[in-house]
């Protein structure tokens, strides 16, 4: 009855399944791509190289490539034990916990960074107290480091806790009754079954950090990293004195990106 | 004894998961404990192997209490119901994985891993991931994972409850011999009362949480404790009947009266009851049969006919207005028939009916408190 009906109709006008969300993201990507073409179609391999020979830009390059490593490893030290902990309990005021683990992503960076000024700021007891042992908590590199701590950390807990919630607790039950204990547990099952995620949660919070600008430049505006430096010489000098740094910048982030990848033997990062 | 557990009792919120669970399994013994979903088996098994801490009793390995202690202290071997093979190291690795923790020298590991590959027969797949091998084989690498180690107690919970059929009756008859072989003390955990029956010494059946019976297979089957067991443990048909008498042992079934075997109604006099028998203990006569003493006979009509390959299941309204399923080999009579249904007097089992609910019916102590 009815069913003859509807069959043949539905033959009739069938598409390719995916047609339509595919052309929606298409559309993104498109988005995604023109700004990239432009820009990089403004710069010659010339002034990239005379760009990033400038002692500013070497400063720069060098102050950031030594900020982002220490801050993506203090997320991950810290940060994945976090993970751990969030996925494989509950307690109460978890809620809370998960909340505070969101907070850095939704405040906007600039005001994270003037969050973080109110806290360890110069004049503050904790700056204060820091600063009689001669360290400088802002306007320093450890200044550079606590902004992109604060902002990127998330990204590793996030995706870590993702990593180990997925991993099913009786492989862990199992290690614990051959005889390991719950350490040894998690060092030799929950980390190398989690890893991929952990890689994923890694690069993407180093990336993050690299290219930390707000909250950084509340924080510690000198030394000048290389998205602070990209500022500076936008205001002097308009778009065509950012190309070489903001090359450079990428490219760090892509050569980290597919570093980790070969070595953590990860398809790719969203694919987790 | 190996294994004892003493008023058992477990609590996740409000919810009772085991409760107060008592028993114990001797050296050797393969115990399997057998019931539905959610009747507390898993928990059973979580407590042993200390990765529940029970909220109450004791759990006691080899006269050692160690309830408190935690699952790596226990020597407790587990197998779950999906892998939990590590897919970051070989079956080699795998096995060898509990060994190195109890300190065993790497030369001797070696040997005992190639000792228990053997034990499961996948000695040449030692040096594959445990994703090229097959549902069976990675069973097998779990069991010899488990058992490397020497554990006091193997605890298999639901191991074959994830296969198809045919394979977990190969897995079935390999566990039995891989117990058989190593001597290992094992608890067996399922919900499919074949699989329990078939490879178990003995059978603790589970309800709600509780032990509704124990002991040996055949000894269930033929004389179930408690009215759970006589419907869970294989098929059951049920009727009420009325106490007539209890010396003699008389029955009401409808308006009809029958004396029973001296000893087997152990309610007074009015009570109301419900029976139990077997479906492959009935047979169906003609109608007009005489009574030939040794079998209840109720009048019914034939329901419906269901061809079962082996066998043939006759589903008759008797004129009590039971339903009685009789298994039988022979040919049976057509649809609508009039026949008469044979009961064997002494393989009807008798509970009182309030006692329906099995919390309340702990299996003989009963029939002191009914005998006031």
């Amino acid at each position: 009855m009815s069913l003859t009906k509807i069959v043949p109709s539905q033959k009739s006008n069938r598409l390719p399944e995916l047609l339509v969300p595919a052309l929606l993201g298409a559309l993104l990507l498109v988005y995604f791509a023109i700004p990239f073409v432009a820009f990089l179609a403004r710069s010659g391999p010339a002034n990239v190289v005379a760009g990033l020979s400038s002692p500013e830009a070497q400063r720069a390059i060098h102050n950031s490539l030594i900020t982002a490593p220490i801050s993506t490893l203090i997320a991950a030290v810290f940060g994945i034990p976090l993970a751990y902990v969030l996925a494989r309990t509950s307690f109460v005021g978890k809620r809370f916990v998960e909340a505070l683990v969101i907070l850095p992503l939704v405040v906007p960076p600039v005001v994270g960074g003037a969050m973080i000024l109110t806290a360890v700021g110069r004049f503050t007891p904790i700056g204060s107290a820091v600063a009689t042992l001669g360290i400088s908590l802002t306007d320093s590199l450890i200044g550079v480091v606590l902004a992109q701590t604060f902002v990127a950390a998330p990204f590793v807990i996030i995706t870590a806790r993702a990593g180990f919630g997925a991993i099913d607790e009786r492989l862990e039950q199992a290690s614990r009754s051959l005889g390991y204990g719950p350490l040894s547990t998690f060092w030799n099952v929950s980390l190398p079954l989690a890893r991929g995620a952990i890689v994923a949660g890694i690069i993407l919070t180093f990336a993050r950090a690299i290219g930390e600008f707000g909250a950084t430049m509340m924080v510690a505006y000198n030394p000048r990293t290389m998205p602070t430096r990209i500022w500076v010489d936008f205001i002097a000098g308009g778009i065509d004195s950012i190309v070489p740094l903001a090359l450079a910048l990428l490219g760090i982030t892509l050569a980290v990106l597919a570093a980790v990848q070969r070595f953590g033997r990860v398809p790719t990062v969203i694919d987790q | 004894m190996i294994l004892e557990l003493d008023q058992l009792t477990h609590r996740y919120g409000d919810e009772l998961a085991v409760d107060d669970v008592s028993f114990g399994l001797d050296e050797g013994e393969l115990v399997a404990v057998l019931g539905p979903s959610g009747c507390g088996k898993t928990t059973l098994v979580q407590a042993i192997a200390g990765h529940v801490q029970p909220t109450a009793g004791r759990v006691v390995l080899r006269d050692r209490d160690v309830t408190g202690e935690p699952p790596e202290d226990r020597h407790v071997g587990i197998v779950f119901q999906q892998s939990t093979l590590y897919p970051h190291m070989t079956v080699n690795e795998n096995v060898a994985y509990g060994l190195a923790a109890r300190g065993i020298e790497p030369t001797q590991r070696d040997k005992r891993v190639r000792e228990y590959l053997e034990l499961v027969a996948l000695s040449e797949k030692r040096d594959a991931h445990p994703s090229e091998l097959s549902g069976g084989q990675r069973r097998r690498v779990e069991v010899a994972r488990a058992l490397a180690p020497q554990p006091d107690v193997l605890l298999l919970d639901e191991p074959l409850s994830a296969l198809d059929r045919q394979l977990r009756e190969r897995l079935r008859d390999e566990i039995a011999r891989i117990q058989a072989e190593t001597g290992v003390t094992t608890l067996f955990v399922t919900h499919d009362q074949e699989e329990a029956m078939a490879l178990a010494d003995r059978l603790i059946v589970m309800n709600d949480g509780r032990v509704s019976g124990s002991g040996a297979p055949r000894v269930l089957y033929e004389s179930p404790p408690t009215p759970f067991v006589a419907s869970f443990l294989g098929r059951s048909n049920t009727f009420p009947a009325t106490v007539v008498s209890q010396f003699p042992p008389v029955l009401r079934v409808g308006d009809r009266t029958f004396s029973l075997p001296s000893g087997t109604i152990t309610a007074s006099e009015g009570t109301a009851v419900t029976c139990h028998v077997r479906p492959d203990r009935l047979s169906v006569s003609d109608p007009d049969a005489t009574d030939t003493g040794s079998a209840l006979s109720l009048p019914g009509e034939v329901v419906s006919i269901a061809d079962v390959g082996r066998r043939y299941d006759v589903r008759i309204q008797a004129e009590t207005g039971s339903q009685f399923v009789v298994e039988t080999m022979e040919r049976p009579p057509v649809s609508g028939e009039a026949v008469t249904v044979e009961l064997p007097r002494d393989r009807i089992t008798i509970f009182e009916s309030a006692t329906h609910d099995s919390r309340e019916s702990t299996p003989r102590s009963d029939t002191e408190k009914y005998d006031d």
